[in-house]
């Protein structure tokens, strides 16, 4: 009879955003390795104000019926960089929770990733709750690289306090069906929030981002920024609405989406809005869809750099403005290096691993 | 000695619009030529048809390049076979660096002459080189192409890529317009830095103030699509003084 050997299943999956000092947590199939899940209340983001000029009550509502009670609960460290890698393995429906709480001044980071191994037809559903106060500053990169069957729900709710502040990148490089859900909630004095997404699509791939993010606190923040390179007959859809309450003054709240398409069948659909309720307040929104501009083109060919290359560049520079919003350097090339070569059309595999599992 | 580049009663036009009537030039190794003539008499087209602009089309005539059919050679290929076009309006491609963007050019180059990229140290020095022709500051190699440039700033940096890829064929589409004096010094200087006995220079402006910084060989005057005067020097200063209304 064999031996029985433990092998624990990191060692297994090599996650191709390796980080060198990172504190790591595997979370394979929404249950975590050599980490207890926690039983936490639902996270509240939602919102209901009085607008007295319409005698009304406007409610924000997220509905906390269906949270699990138990969470994969992430404490950062000050000035260490998390990084939960959640690997899906077996094709079964997978409901998960992810619960990070900042609560102290100083700087935090965490990054979440989500991969698929094989070309099983994986299906996810997850929350993602993001707790930021007490002047804590969070930097959150969620990274999603999935196979082209799978089909990603993700519910990402975020609640800033005063004076705390939260940028988070989504970079979604690879996917088959993928819902991302932000609910944002500023709800102290001097808060910020910082959403940034970048969405590569090919293929059959959808990509739907849904944003609301409520300012219910005067002299807040938020910028927005997604964008998407489309290729194939890839559509996405993003819905974004921002609102301000009463309460809201001195609000500055910017939001765009901007879509670059890549070939002539891929659908690009944008919908911002602002609902504003406040008088002293700074907001702008806009969208744009486009294609490659020749002119651009026909110059970097007249260097000698072939069509394909000038392409390339181009869409990495499109790219380039959502990944220099992920501060931490070292994560930032590695993404920027990850986009380069999902652009390329290589895997989106860390050079050093060859181990393809994503 | 052998033609670099024979033009044979070229006819073009955009859209519907025929601009180039029936050009013939040709150029040999060591010469500088330069075109002169009014808005609208053709000079942009031509340059932007040597340099493979595909919003142009060639409706008659031929333009054979070393011996090879030019236009049968898609922009990049014009490029790694030693022809540089100088934009009269260089493009902004924000996102891209400089440094990024003339990296990749180079070792595009360097691919087709089977050699092995630069490192970046390598490149770095060649880029620090070349920038000093232009006496540029190598901050701007870090900025998005062209992005933010002043004008003369954008004339500079296509001297600079200019000589980063030294080309057999340059033509410079108006590089003095939009210069001031010190500036059109720098950027004829490192034209003239440039020169060889093997490499051809075509300069095309409207003045003959860059003339007296860069000596062409021939003078043309372009006349509504067609070359309706050639001879040396001297007849840069004859246009100066007395206008096209004389090709009338």
């Amino acid at each position: 009879m064999e031996e029985f050997r433990y092998i624990p299943k990191s060692e297994l999956f090599k996650c191709s955003v390796d980080l060198p000092g990172a504190r790591k947590f595997f979370v394979w199939d929404g249950v975590p390795d050599g980490l207890p899940l926690k039983e936490a209340p639902a996270l509240d983001v939602s919102a209901s104000f009085e607008v007295s000029s319409r005698m009304e009550r406007m409610v924000y509502p997220v509905s906390l019926e269906d949270v699990p009670q138990k969470a994969v609960e992430i404490i950062p460290e000050e000035g260490t960089l998390t990084q939960v890698i959640s690997v899906r393995v077996s094709p079964s429906l997978v409901f998960g929770r992810v619960r990070i709480v900042c609560q102290k001044p100083g700087n935090y980071a965490v990054v979440l990733c989500s991969h698929t191994t094989g070309q099983e037809r994986f299906s996810t559903r997850e929350i993602v709750e993001v707790s930021v106060s007490g002047g804590a500053r969070l930097d959150l990169v969620a990274m999603q690289n999935e196979n082209s069957l799978s089909a990603h729900k993700s519910d990402f709710r975020l609640k800033i306090e005063e004076d705390s502040s939260l940028k988070m990148n989504i970079i979604t490089l690879h996917a088959g069906n993928v819902s991302n859900r932000i609910h944002s909630l500023l709800s102290g004095k001097k808060a910020e929030c910082w959403l940034n997404g970048l969405y590569l699509e090919d293929g059959e791939q959808i990509i739907d981002t849904d944003v609301t993010l409520v300012h219910n606190a005067p002299e807040c923040l938020s910028r927005q920024l997604f964008k998407g390179i489309l290729s194939g007959h890839s559509r996405s859809r993003f819905t974004g609405e921002v609102v301000v309450s009463p309460a809201g003054q001195k609000t500055e709240a910017y939001q765009a989406n901007n879509n670059l398409l890549v070939s002539d069948d891929a659908r690009a659909s944008s919908d911002p809005h602002l609902v504003i309720y406040a008088d002293d307040v700074k907001c702008s929104h806009g969208s744009t869809a486009g294609s490659v501009g020749d002119q651009e083109l026909f110059y970097m060919r007249s260097r000698g750099i072939s069509e394909s290359e000038a392409r390339i560049l181009q869409q990495q520079a499109f790219a380039a403005a959502v990944l220099e919003q992920v501060s931490r350097e070292e994560l930032r090339e590695r993404l920027s290096c990850l986009v380069e070569r999902r652009l390329r059309g290589e895997n989106t595999v860390c050079a050093a691993c060859g181990r393809g599992c994503c | 000695m052998e033609n670099l580049l024979e033009i044979k009663n070229l006819h073009a036009r955009i859209g519907d619009k025929e601009i180039l009537k029936g050009i013939n030039l040709t150029i040999k190794p060591g010469e500088v030529h330069t075109i002169m003539g009014r808005n609208g008499s053709g000079k942009s087209t031509l340059s932007a048809i040597l340099a493979g602009n595909s919003n142009y089309t060639v409706t008659q005539g031929s333009i054979t390049y070393q011996g090879r059919d030019l236009l049968k050679m898609s922009p990049e290929e014009r490029s790694w076979a030693g022809i540089f076009l100088g934009f009269q309006y260089p493009v902004e491609i924000p996102g891209v660096t400089n440094v990024n963007f003339m990296r990749t050019a180079v070792n595009e180059h360097r691919k087709q002459k089977g050699l092995p990229p630069l490192s970046a140290a390598e490149y770095l020095k060649l880029m620090r080189e070349k920038m000093a022709y232009v006496e540029m500051d190598p901050s701007f190699s870090s900025r998005g192409v062209n992005v933010g440039f002043s004008g003369g700033e954008k004339k500079r940096n296509e001297v600079f890529q200019m000589a980063m890829l030294s080309p057999l064929l340059a033509i410079l589409d108006e590089t003095d317009s939009g210069l001031d004096v010190d500036a059109l010094r720098i950027v004829a200087n490192g034209v003239n830095r440039l020169k060889t006995k093997d490499n051809a220079f075509v300069v095309i402006t409207h003045y003959q103030r860059l003339l007296d910084y860069i000596v062409p060989d021939v003078v043309h005057v372009l006349y509504k699509g067609r070359i309706v005067k050639t001879a040396g020097k001297e007849l840069a200063a004859e246009v100066e003084a007395h206008g096209y209304d004389e090709f009338e």
